[in-house]
């Protein structure tokens, strides 16, 4: 990594805060008169509401309301975020009487105390009449549609050369068909909101990492202006993709707050969480790659069938990554959609790439096998400098240099070839393995401003959220080296309407936008300024030769290609803007390999991960702090991922079982091993001038591959589904 | 969660009395973790509720005596598991302590309560429209044709095949613990043997206190075993999760490796803390060997009944059985 002058490290800007809890997340806020909101659910998993009984929550004391139905013309649909709109799905509760899914909201109830409005929640009561549901891929009643033949073409599958025909005249083909379960995201902080009117004025507060959509997805939805609305997400306590979109419950709290002329606020539970917000779909992966005996690849197909809701198609962008981990020149993806009886399924870290590197790395490692090559040499002989789909270069590709340092910090040269070879003295099986990821480098249009004051102040407001991968931080730490001046200057704005427009910032593309907008509004404040074009700059007495207190300059970003008018006219519209992967001209992704130690202990076969090794290509390397933790901490949902969780779905009854964190087994510390991060750390020259690609996402991708392939390699034996748990490594 | 009168007695005696007074469905409160839990997910919902968690001398360790540990009803599964006389003597009770929950729950929770703790089968937590004869008698069973990789194999019934959970019961059976309870009709002992009861047709019914017995303490009688034991825990994650399956394991060898004591129980497998006395005694005057401790495992699980996704825990079991015995034979000879 480059090395920073010390004076210039910056740790997190916000890490004491943090630490001494002086941080306000969104449901933190206690405005006078705060009324206090709970949901009472629907107790089927599919059917009709006929009717419902709210005479004993009513009757709780410090009840002051119990709405079952928003009024006429009081509440409308959002729409969904991928289908022109704005909420996680299209479906908003409390508007008519269908239930889609267990644990869909029937009611919200007020009250003085949240646990008046929580007991008063679950003496709500219904009748309904039931249908019959489908809760799996392979249920009867479920509807598959065609991806490509109903989407818009960015969703078209990607094809290149001739797939099928390459297979047939290839040295040797391998198979395999791979399932992956249904996760959910489980942040910290749980969906919740504050909902406050000032006058005709509404003022949210809610951890999120879209404020714009929220902003205007009310806007539309209770029929009111959207300079009327005003919504502040300071921090997020983790939102992983499910705090992406406007969530179903904050629309409910706006007219509760309405109703009572009190503020309200609605704090979902966990178990609600579970139902009534966005998870990781379950996937279906059957992939077959062709090669020639020496280890090139000539052809692959990369099929998925992806569960969605009844209401939404939420699609699936898997090939998107299998098509350019190598330089396969016949490639055929096709993806699928099958609708069940649940909420709309959505973004989870590394939503496609993390299910599809893993299905697509396994096969690669039997194909390595299969050749009798090192996983690791027959990855380099297949790296490739075009895109296989487009033809066009890569803005920035480092496959090659990620897996010779990775293998080289990893000592991979002393791993032995055969699975099982590798023994401790006490008889645990050791497997090593190895696997690839990638991310699109995705690029989203952003305003930044920055108030330059007398005193040395800088303010700079930029698109984006902090939602814990260190926005502020890299902001802080940008201006800081560009200006010379203390990080502890300057203070950073995100996540908040009443600035600048935010964006949904999601996909990695949160710094990567942010950034870029922050570097031309620098260069706007010097000009402002008349200050030199680089170079440390005294700030404080150039604003006070102007003789004002504040000089105010704003910048725009958009990505390369992105017509500026209409991306921008997206943004401000609280609409998804995002480009890429593919520019006119290159096509940009970012790319990690993961080397992985397992060990097997004798007797039980516990599965333990000691030591991962990440070698990562995100272009440059915006804060080395927050970027090691993004990449350790994308290794250990990868920990996760494979070999813990899963969300438990009883067909019987829909819904979610194990919906708690004690059951719901995300990794713990004692999970976690070592973990050796490294980077690149070369900028990328075309996506944008700071030469940033994303991380946060690519960080997970290929972990659970890797942790295949070294179970594999101790074990000889080849799990095609995740978890992969103890159960199934006995016999 | 419904409203519930709350009273804080300062003495054993005022206890009970409190909780006679306050009839039918008035509850014990302790750490409040299994309680509190409950009563969110509206599973539990009693009118009263006594809170015993400050009483002084409830909370008593003393594991100082020639003839008994002495654990109180009241003393923090935390500090239990710290004690060095355990930690020394006895790792099996420590362990069983220190791998149970997270060091904040342990932290809160008591050794009383924990015995009583109730099981975490989803559908009994999941309150309505879960089919659950534990919680609402008649109503079936969801899990005998659900999701029931964390159920149980032994002991259980057609009404409920539901695994009591908790660890710390499974090492005290293995040492004939015993209870000492205080009641409206006065104080008694209780095995630990016979604390918990098998769900039979009475799936409702987990134990065998009268309403409104108070646990004193729990008495465990000293033996040198206890220096080759263990508490082996296999679970979903390495902290913080259930046992899948678990084993006390304890073993004491003479000079040449021949068992002269073995102690043996299960967790996670059974629907109470289940005491492998067939096994024990298949080890005693052999060699602990893989293969005599394998054939132990099997003994345990010769009358197991499986459901759709549990089977595994037959195999998993004996492998626990044979891990912890080696782990004991190791602890023995040191
Ligand atoms: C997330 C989570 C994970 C957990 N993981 C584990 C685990 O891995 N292993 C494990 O063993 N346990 C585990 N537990 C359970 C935990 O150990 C128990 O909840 C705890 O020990 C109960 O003690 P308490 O003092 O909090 O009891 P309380 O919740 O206060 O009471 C529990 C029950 O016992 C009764 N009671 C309490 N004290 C007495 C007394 N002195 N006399 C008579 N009745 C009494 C109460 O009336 C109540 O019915 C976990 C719990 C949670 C919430
Ligand atoms: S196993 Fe027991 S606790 Fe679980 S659903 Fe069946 S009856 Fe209820």
């Amino acid at each position: 990594m480059t090395a920073i002058p010390p004076t210039l490290r910056t740790e997190r800007v916000d890490a004491r805060d943090k630490v001494t809890g002086a941080v306000r997340y969104g449901t933190d806020r206690v405005p006078p008169g705060l009324l206090h909101a709970a949901l009472a659910v629907a107790t089927i998993a599919k059917g009709r509401v006929t009717s419902t009984d709210t005479a004993a929550a009513e009757a709780v004391p410090g009840v002051r309301l119990v709405l079952t139905r928003a009024g006429e013309g009081e509440l409308a649909s959002a729409g969904f975020l991928l289908g022109g709109g704005y909420g996680f799905q299209s479906l908003q509760p409390l508007m008519d009487d269908r239930i889609a899914y267990r644990g869909q909201p029937i009611a919200i109830v007020v009250a003085d105390t949240p646990v008046a409005a929580t007991e008063a929640a679950a003496l709500v009561t219904a009748t309904y009449e039931t249908e019959q549901v489908s809760l799996d891929l392979d249920a009867e009643g479920v509807e598959v549609v065609e991806q490509a033949a109903t989407l818009p073409p960015m969703f078209a599958d990607l094809v290149a050369g001739d797939a099928e025909g390459t297979l047939a005249d290839c040295d040797v083909r391998v198979e395999g068909t791979y399932d992956l379960p249904v996760q959910h995201q489980n942040p910290m902080e749980l969906i919740g909101c504050v909902a406050e009117w000032e006058g005709d004025d509404l003022v949210v507060h809610e951890g999120s990492q879209n404020s714009g959509a929220i902003r205007h997805g009310l806007a539309a939805q209770l029929g009111i202006d959207a300079e009327r609305i005003q919504v502040i997400s300071p921090y997020v306590g983790g939102g992983f993709g499910q705090k992406n979109s406007l969530q179903p419950g904050t629309a409910l709290a706006a007219i509760a707050a309405r109703r009572t002329g009190r503020p309200v606020k609605l704090v979902s539970t966990r178990m609600q969480v579970f139902h009534n917000a966005s998870f990781r779909p379950a996937s279906r992966h059957r992939v077959v790659i062709g090669a020639d005996r020496d280890g090139t690849m000539r052809a692959a197909v990369h099929e998925v069938d992806q569960q969605t809701s009844r209401h939404d198609l939420y699609p699936g962008s898997y090939t998107e990554i299998t098509a350019r981990l190598y330089g396969i020149p016949n490639f055929r993806g096709h993806q699928r959609l099958v609708r069940t009886d649940v909420q709309t399924p959505g973004y989870m870290r590394a939503p496609y790439e993390h299910p599809a590197a893993f299905a697509f790395e396994s096969t690669v490692d039997d194909l390595a096998h299969q050749l009798g090559l090192d996983p690791v040499a027959m990855r380099l002989a297949n790296d490739s400098t075009a895109d296989p789909i487009t033809g066009q270069p890569f803005s920035s590709r480092h496959v090659t240099e990620c897996l010779r340092r990775g293998a080289e910090r990893f000592g991979w040269e002393r791993r032995t070839h055969e699975p099982g070879s590798m023994r401790a003295a006490d008889g645990t099986r050791i497997g090593w393995g190895v696997a690839l990821g990638a991310y699109k480098g995705a690029a989203v249009p952003a305003v930044a401003r920055i108030t330059a004051s007398s005193d040395g102040g800088l303010r700079v407001e930029v698109g984006g959220h902090e939602m814990g991968q260190g926005i502020r931080t890299a902001v802080a730490r940008t201006v800081a080296l560009d200006l010379g001046v203390p990080a502890a200057d300057i203070s950073v704005v995100v996540g908040d309407t009443r600035s600048v427009p935010q964006h949904l910032t999601a996909g990695s593309w949160g710094t990567a936008g942010a950034l870029p907008a922050v570097g031309a509004a620098l260069g706007e404040l010097r000009k402002a300024l008349g200050l030199a074009a680089d170079g440390p700059a005294d700030v404080a007495a150039a604003v006070a030769a102007t003789g004002q207190a504040n000089v105010e300059v704003e910048a725009t970003y958009t990505a390369p290609g992105q017509p500026p008018e209409i991306v921008l006219d997206r943004l401000r519209r609280g609409l998804p803007a995002a480009g890429g992967p593919v520019y006119p001209g290159f096509t940009a992704f970012s790319f990690v390999a993961h080397f992985v130690e397992v060990r097997i202990e004798p007797v039980i076969g516990r599965i333990r991960v000691p030591r991962v090794v990440s070698v990562a290509d995100c272009g440059r390397v915006a804060s080395p702090v927050t970027a090691a933790s993004q990449l350790r901490g994308g290794v250990v949902w990868g920990i996760g991922a494979a070999l813990r969780e899963a969300s438990e779905v009883d067909p019987r009854y829909g819904g979610f079982l194990n919906a708690d964190l004690a059951e719901y087994t995300i990794p713990v510390n004692a999970d976690i091993g070592d973990i050796d991060v490294d980077f690149i750390d070369v900028p990328d020259p075309l996506l944008n001038d700071i030469g940033v690609k994303g991380l946060g996402e690519v960080s997970m991708v290929g972990v659970a591959g890797a942790i295949g392939n070294a179970i594999f390699h101790a074990t000889g034996k080849r799990f095609r589904h995740l978890p992969i748990r103890l159960d199934d490594l006995l016999g | 969660m419904r409203a519930f009168t709350y009273t804080e007695p300062g003495t054993v005696t005022e206890a009970v009395a409190a909780l006679a007074a306050a009839g039918p469905g008035a509850r014990f409160l302790a750490g409040g973790t299994t309680l509190y839990d409950l009563m969110k997910l509206g599973v539990e919902a009693p009118a009263a509720v006594v809170d015993v968690h400050r009483i002084a001398g409830l909370a008593t360790i003393d594991t100082s005596g020639p003839a008994e540990l002495v654990f109180g009803g009241g003393a923090r599964m935390a500090d239990v598991a710290e004690d060095p006389v355990l930690l020394r003597d006895y790792p099996a009770l420590a362990e069983s302590l220190a791998k149970a929950a997270s060091q904040q729950l342990r932290t809160m929770a008591t050794v009383g309560g924990n015995l009583l703790q109730r099981t975490r089968c989803a559908y009994f937590r999941g309150g309505r429209p879960f089919a659950c004869n534990k919680r609402e008698p008649g109503s079936g069973c969801a899990a005998r044709e659900g999701l029931d990789r964390g159920h149980a194999v032994l002991g259980i019934s057609d009404a409920c095949i539901a695994t009591y959970p908790g660890d710390w019961a499974i090492a005290l059976i293995a040492f004939d613990a015993v209870v000492d309870v205080l009641g409206p009709a006065g104080e008694r002992t209780v095995p630990l043997a016979q604390l918990h009861v098998e769900p039979g047709e009475h799936p409702e019914r987990e134990h065998t206190l009268a309403p409104g017995e108070l646990i004193l303490r729990i008495r465990v009688p000293t033996t040198g075993t206890g220096r080759g034991s263990t508490y082996h825990k296999i679970r979903d994650r390495e902290s913080y999760a259930f046992a899948l399956t678990s084993a006390a394991a304890a073993v004491a060898l003479d000079a040449d490796g021949t068992v002269t004591d073995a102690r043996l129980a299960l967790g996670g497998v059974a629907t109470v803390p289940w005491r492998a006395a067939e096994a024990e005694r298949s080890l005693v005057g052999q060699p602990l060997s893989p293969d005599a401790s394998r054939r132990a495992g099997e003994i345990v699980f010769a009358d197991a009944v499986v459901g759709t996704s549990n089977g595994y825990k037959i195999e998993l079991g004996i492998r626990t059985v044979v891990d912890a015995l080696r782990i004991a034979g190791e602890r023995a000879t040191q």
